[in-house]
């Protein structure tokens, strides 16, 4: 029996399988943490957000820069007395982006776990 | 393959959703002191009626009603400055507070809706009813109406400071305080005496007659107003303190 592949959806007339849904931008672990961390404050200190994923600057940097790119967020500057701040802000795309990655994986976990429970004909 | 990924998916949910709540923890664990704020300020405005708690044969109200509630005031000027002082120092020593906390925390609540909603309205009450004294009119004294008057209220900007402060703190308890304000303002200052209710609940009830309610005085009204916000309070911060623990 083969599987339905991901991308096929209108060959078996079936919805599609929720992998095709990943947002490759958004799919990535530190992406989605960064994401997901922002989607619960209205601003989240640059330092903040390193010291909770445990990423040194650069790296946080370079995932920042792509989430801002595909304007998932917003990132501000200022200061704190005379210190220099940066301040990150998820965006509305970024919510409605982060909302359909959350709903795609638990599709995906809950199609397989269907299918693990309830095997179809032959298949133990 | 499948069963790999639903299984890696799995735990990246759990991931994320471990990350959400700490991160939840953090910026809305600072809820309960503005919430407490609200409670004691409009508590502190019992202090406003001639007779907050014992009770009385006869009511002569000034409207607007200045100190919240349609009952006999100490002074409608004493009223007036208590508001319109209170509540942008209640709002001060919010901003003070977020402030802190973005400091110690490095995340941000969006409080200046919250103060922009609460004076806003508040400006909207002075614009709409500046001059402090003055008889009820005859009009809010019939169960008829007109009463939309009466909501000229400076419990209304708070109660709608409350409900974006649930908004901004993701909190549907906070929400519903600041509903239950907003409601128990309207039905109590649209009415008059105090509690009475309208024409139009009478004809729901099959045209009984309940009458005004002098047992219940202001001061009751405003601890029944207070509760639920001293109960989030005490709920959001009992959450801060174990989570500070573990």
């Amino acid at each position: 029996m083969t599987e339905p592949r991901a991308g096929r959806p209108e060959a078996t007339g079936q919805p599609p399988h929720p992998a095709t849904v990943l947002d490759d931008v958004v799919h990535q672990r530190v992406r989605l943490g960064i994401l997901t961390v922002l989607s619960e404050a209205y601003e989240c200190r640059f330092a903040t957000l390193r010291d909770e994923l445990g990423l040194t600057d650069g790296n946080l940097n370079r995932h920042l820069r792509i989430l801002e790119q595909a304007g998932l967020l917003q990132v501000s500057k200022g200061y704190e007395g005379r210190r220099p701040v940066t301040w990150l802000r998820l965006t509305r795309e970024g919510r409605t982006a982060l909302r359909a990655e959350v709903a795609a994986l638990e599709q995906l976990v809950s199609r397989i776990r269907t299918a693990v429970l309830d095997p179809p004909d032959g298949e133990d | 393959m499948d069963r790999g990924a639903a299984g890696e998916a799995a735990e990246t949910l759990a991931a994320l959703e471990q990350l959400r709540r700490r991160t939840h923890q953090r910026t809305h664990g600072g809820a309960w002191l503005p919430a407490l704020g609200v409670a004691v300020l409009l508590l502190a405005s019992m202090a406003l009626y001639r007779y907050p708690l014992s009770q009385t044969n006869s009511i002569d109200a000034d409207y607007p009603f200045w100190a919240g509630l349609p009952d006999e005031q100490v002074s409608p000027v004493a009223s007036y400055v208590f508001w319109f002082v209170g509540t942008p120092l209640l709002f001060a020593g919010m901003a003070l507070w977020y402030a802190w906390r973005a400091r110690r925390y490095g995340v941000r609540v969006a409080w200046p809706l919250v103060a922009a909603t609460g004076l806003g309205v508040l400006v909207l009450l002075a614009v709409f009813a500046a001059v402090p004294t003055g008889p009820v009119p005859v009009g809010l004294t019939l169960p008829n109406g007109p009463h939309w008057g009466g909501l000229l209220t400076p419990l209304l900007p708070l109660a709608a400071a409350v409900v974006v402060l649930g908004r901004a703190e993701r909190s549907r308890g906070l929400v519903a305080a600041g509903g239950w304000i907003a409601l128990l303002t309207a039905w109590l200052c649209t009415t008059f005496p105090l509690g009475y209710l309208p024409g139009w609940f009478t004809v729901m009830t099959g045209g009984t007659e309940f009458g005004g309610q002098l047992s219940l005085r202001p001061g009751h009204y405003l601890v029944l107003m207070a509760l639920p916000l001293l109960v989030v309070a005490a709920v959001n911060l009992a959450v801060a303190r174990r989570a500070a623990r573990d």
